[in-house]
């Protein structure tokens, strides 16, 4: 990945190298050492620590009644993890669910920034907080929520699939990776509309005018003048995306107590947590949470890869 | 901050005049099929958003009883005031202690994270030095790994600097948004020119002021759009809280509610307290948001003017 | 008949318990420091509890025990993180002194070293309380934790529904057959109950009740009998019902067994005692039409055997605390004094642990409960099932594997992927598999 983003800013390097700066740059340590500094104690340490911590066990002997032994386990974490068909079979349910929810994403969240962004559009404060508020809605809530939308003992919405001849069961085995992506889609469409819409804003208007006067519409702009200028974003909220679903916990976690679909390692991210927070193995839970990191990290390297080997290198 | 406030009333007032105009009471010229498709497709959009949330609304209104016996979208037998009573008065106000620390976790950590992304993202885009890079790629790799597994790591670090429990346990985590530095890295590179912090420092201005004074102000659509991020990120941040905090004075408002949630199955009354609960922080959070568009409006026709 | 095998399951809880408490060596003498404290220079401890107004029985003891000032602080329950904290807090050096912890979840505690012996201070406590919620907290004869209260199982009803379709109430397992299959045929909308697959505690506490238990200590190892002739035996019952269509298959304590609840949509339910104040709040419309009958039984049970939802819950005395003595005195009074089981009690809590209740004023008489019941005393239905629990029942160190597992095996049976018997074998073959993997020594049995 180091080497596919280092062209992410593509330009600066270029553009700036060239003058150098007057001044001993002091004033470049004092801009990023306080964000750096509580990077490193908030989220490197953890990370270095979990990471540390996947390489132990605790093991008791006998009945278990004297205080356990922690142990050096190597790789041994990991093996469990890797060899475990739940939790393989996790990893596969994460893949497909992402070939389904990364395009419907970033399709969903292109078209809202684009209409939003378009002169047509009136009412823009009103639909961009409407977008947006899902997001704002607390897993507790989305809970209930979609407890009360998906089951139909509840649901005006399966009465009226129903009316108009299309009953569905939002909650079985067939279905409930597509309700799941209906969550997310939900809550996270107007966020990533929303880091669109401030790469829409970062051009400069005076393009589009330039456009307008050559007489191209709105379409037209939309697709030929601002898709390519948000290329960057774009691929970003791809990538965040992608992490996202493999990172995939929230929604099947909040729909669980509803159906009999989900199981308790539905995805690798469950799974970490319920080895974490319910099995008190924080060990073999640190070794799944790097394994999704590794996963995510070479999946999205992949992604960026072939991206990035269009010839355009923009990003 | 102060530049984008000062900015946010100016261009406030003229994004309210300029919506007046152009809104469908507008001048004489007829409403084209282009605007009507671009306007149905978006109100197609918003009742797709925002129909589970009127659910939470509706629900706000009902009983228990009635939350699972009667149709989701209508309240036969409102008593919304019987429920914001019982949400305000449990356990000597505990909620609105909630909401408060919710907005102060959320306000102060999105407040110090939306600065610290800026300053860090600006000098990353505009200062090349030795390292740039790789530290960038370790900002976005720090979001592979999985947080939900991180709360306990870091609590057992803060344990050691005897923080848990604290007020600073939940605030000090949130104050890092490394997607904020990539916003603000990527914003400050494309809208920033160069020419004009050459310009300023030919006037004599030294880098700090630069960054104050320019850096900041033409940044600022990025930053409203950190801000609202990191927010509602801190807002609704469950597991950091949870194993932090152990009194329940210190709680967020998502913890709270989730202590009222788990608490449903051995005394039904608290679903209402839950849904009720609920309705309030989200309206809450919407009117948050909305105060914020003022800002972010502001950022932007401010950011266009200079450019 | 159920006050006297009552006292009978008594008597043999007593002896057990006094026979795990004598064979512990070397706790004979009481304790020299006086737990009580010095009012001038009070022993601050630190509780940590979900338990809705626990604060007021809290405060009842601050006020009598000037010696001993405890602190609540409110944590979110266990299974949702609590017990991740708690652990967490042990490790870190940082624990309360005393935990709420579930009776399934001593044993996990114990083998993460996070349990204090508090043998020497609790020995003479055990008389105190119902004989099998006792053992809850005693592991090899040594005591870590004083039971606060359990989930004796009855079977919920319609009786104005039962009544109208001239169903009685069920005495068997049989009876409920029988009434599951009338019931379809009188009311095409309604079902006598859910197979709730999501609820671990509750298949557990049926398996409990068929017979033999699950899990037991053979030497120094765990031996695991999940897939057992009862346990078969049940689970093939329950597949009969779910092949003939006779049971709801959604989950209990779900929005949509909520509202089948008000609608008659589901006229029966096997629950805890607790569950009582869940049908009064979420089907208030319904008041005056239910009643509580024993659970039903096999016929070849020796005598009345009934089984508590998930075990209950206990005060734990956490590793790491500095006054093991007064935190052992806080919470043996939080759980058996009249006036604190009372306001435990109103709060919902479930069966109290101590084993006197005749003080204990709520149980005597309940204007809010009783007239939901029809004015049926439904105490006693629970009184008899509470003495009637099996005392040999133990939880094994990995209860939250065995939970996640036993429901995602069930689920899968009720989505017609195997029947309910393999989900009881695989389950006992995974648990054998965790039990080796934290080094612990295991022998199978069936």
């Amino acid at each position: 990945m180091a080497e596919v983003l280092r062209r992410a800013p593509a330009g600066t390097a270029a553009g700036t190298a060239r003058r150098r700066p007057r001044r001993p740059r002091l004033h470049v340590a004092v801009f990023v050492a306080p964000f750096f500094l509580a990077f490193a104690l908030f989220y490197l340490a953890p990370i270095g620590y979990a990471v540390h911590q996947s390489f132990f066990r605790l093991t008791s002997s006998g009945l278990g009644l004297s205080e356990p032994v922690l142990e050096f386990a190597g790789l041994g974490n990991y093996a469990t993890a890797l060899t475990s068909p739940a939790f393989a079979a996790s990893v596969g349910r994460v893949l497909v669910f992402s070939l389904i929810e990364v395009p419907v994403m970033v399709v969903a969240a292109l078209a809202l920034a684009l209409l939003l962004d378009s002169a047509r559009a009136r009412f823009r404060a009103f639909f961009r907080v409407s977008f947006f508020l899902p997001y704002g809605v607390p897993g507790v809530i989305a809970s209930l929520l979609w407890g009360f939308l998906y089951v139909p003992q509840t649901s005006p919405l399966i009465d009226v699939l129903a009316a108009a001849g299309l009953p569905h069961d939002f909650l079985s085995p067939q279905t409930i990776l597509l309700s799941i992506a209906n969550i997310a889609t939900w809550q996270f469409a107007g966020y990533n509309m929303l880091v669109l819409i401030a790469g829409l804003q970062a051009i400069p208007q005076e393009l589009y005018e330039a456009a307008r006067v050559d007489g191209a519409s709105e379409a037209r702009i939309a697709w030929h003048v601002k898709v390519p200028l948000v290329r960057a974003p774009l691929i970003l909220i791809t990538v965040f995306t992608l992490i996202g679903t493999l990172q995939l916990f929230v929604e099947p976690l909040v729909l669980k107590p509803l159906t009999t679909a989900i199981t308790s390692d539905y995805t690798p991210n469950l799974a970490a947590y319920n080895q974490a927070f319910g099995q008190a193995d924080i060990h073999l839970a640190s070794a799944e949470a790097t394994l999704i990191a590794v996963m995510a990290f070479v999946i999205s390297l992949g992604f960026l890869r072939l991206v990035n080997g269009k010839g355009n290198r923009a990003w | 901050m102060v530049s984008v406030e000062a900015g946010g009333g100016r261009a406030g007032r003229r994004d309210r005049a300029g919506g007046a105009g152009g809104a469908t009471t507008g001048p004489a010229h007829r409403v084209q099929p282009a605007t009507v498709v671009v306007l149905a497709l978006l109100f197609a959009a918003a009742v797709y958003f925002l129909l589970p949330v009127v659910w939470v609304l509706v629900a706000a209104t009902k009983s228990t009883a009635d939350l699972f016996g009667t149709f989701g979208l209508w309240s036969p037998r409102p008593q919304l005031g019987a429920n914001l009573g019982r949400l305000f008065g449990t356990g000597d106000g505990l909620f609105g202690r909630w909401v408060l620390n919710s907005f102060l976790y959320a306000g102060l950590g999105a407040l110090a994270a939306t600065l610290l992304s800026a300053a860090a993202g600006y000098a990353m885009a505009k200062y090349p030095f030795r390292g740039r890079e790789a530290l960038f790629n370790l900002v976005l790799a720090g979001v592979l790994v999985p947080s939900t597994v991180l709360a306990l790591p870091t609590y057992l670090i803060f344990s050691q600097a005897g923080l848990t429990g604290s007020f600073w346990s939940v605030l000090l985590p949130s104050v890092v948004s490394p997607f904020g530095v990539y916003l603000a890295r990527i914003h400050a590179h494309a809208a920033i020119p160069d020419a004009l912090l050459e310009s300023a420092r030919l006037d004599g201005a030294g880098e700090y002021r630069i960054f104050f004074r320019i850096g900041l102000k033409i940044m600022s659509p990025a930053l409203v759009t950190i801000f609202l991020f990191q927010f509602i990120g801190v807002w609704n941040n469950y597991f950091l809280p949870l194993v932090m905090l152990s009194d329940q004075r210190l709680y967020p408002v998502t913890l709270g509610l989730a202590l009222w949630n788990s608490q449903t199955f051995r005394d039904p009354a608290f679903f209402e307290l839950t849904v009720t609960g609920a309705a309030v922080s989200a309206l809450l959070l919407v009117l948050t948001m909305a105060s914020l568009q003022r800002f972010w409006r502001a950022g932007l026709t401010a950011g266009s003017v200079k450019g | 008949m159920g006050s006297k095998i009552s006292r009978v399951a008594r008597a043999a809880a007593m002896a057990a318990a006094i026979g795990l408490a004598a064979a512990c060596g070397g706790g004979g003498q009481p304790s020299a420091a006086p737990a009580s404290g010095d009012p001038a220079k009070p022993v601050t401890l630190t509780f940590w509890s979900w338990v809705p107004d626990i604060q007021k029985a809290v405060d009842q003891f601050n006020a009598s025990h000037p010696g001993v000032q405890v602190n609540l602080e409110t944590i979110t329950p266990g299974p949702d993180g609590g017990y991740a904290k708690m652990l967490a807090a042990v490790k870190a050096g940082n624990a309360p002194d005393v935990a709420q912890v579930g009776y399934d979840s001593l044993p996990s505690f114990l083998v993460n070293g996070a349990l204090q012996d508090v043998t020497e201070y609790a020995q003479d406590d055990a008389a105190k309380f119902v004989g099998w919620q006792w053992q809850t907290g005693v592991f090899g004869g040594k005591v870590y934790a004083i039971p606060q209260a359990s989930g004796p199982m009855g079977f919920y009803y319609r009786k104005d529904l039962f009544d109208k379709w001239g169903i009685a109430a069920p005495k068997t397992w049989d009876d409920f057959a029988a009434a599951a299959a009338t019931i379809r045929k009188k009311d095409k909308n309604a079902y006598i109950s859910t197979f709730a697959a999501n609820q671990a505690p509750w298949l557990i506490s049926l398996a409990q009740q068929a017979g033999q238990q699950w899990f037991s200590t053979e030497g120094d190892s765990w031996k695991v009998t999940i897939d057992n002739p009862d346990t078969r035996k049940m689970a093939a019952f329950w597949q009969k019902l779910l092949d003939d269509k006779v049971l709801k298959t959604e989950a209990d304590l779900s929005n949509a067994w909520y509202k089948d609840l008000q609608t008659g949509g589901i006229v029966g339910w096997i629950g805890g005692s607790w569950g009582d104040a869940i049908i009064r709040g979420n089907a208030p419309e319904t008041s005056g039409k239910w009643a509580v009958a024993p659970i039903p039984q096999w016929p070849d049970a020796p005598a009345f055997t009934s089984a508590s939802w998930g075990g209950g819950s206990s005060s734990a005395i956490l590793k790491g605390t500095k006054n093991p003595a007064a935190a052992t005195e806080f919470a043996v009074w939080l759980n058996s004094d009249p006036q604190s089981v009372n306001t435990l009690l109103s709060a919902g809590y479930g069966w109290p642990s101590a084993k006197d209740t005749s003080k204990v004023t709520n149980l005597q008489k309940d204007d809010t409960v009783f007239p939901f019941y029809g004015g049926q005393n439904i105490w006693d239905v629970f009184q008899q099932s509470d003495a009637a629990v099996a005392l040999d029942w133990r939880w094994p160190p990995v209860s939250d594997a065995l939970y996640a597992t036993l429901t995602d095996n069930a689920k899968a049976a009720v989505q017609g992927q195997g029947t309910l018997t393999d989900a009881f074998a695989k389950t006992q073959q995974a648990m054998v598999d965790q039990l080796k993997a934290k080094g612990l020594s295991v022998v199978t049995g069936g």
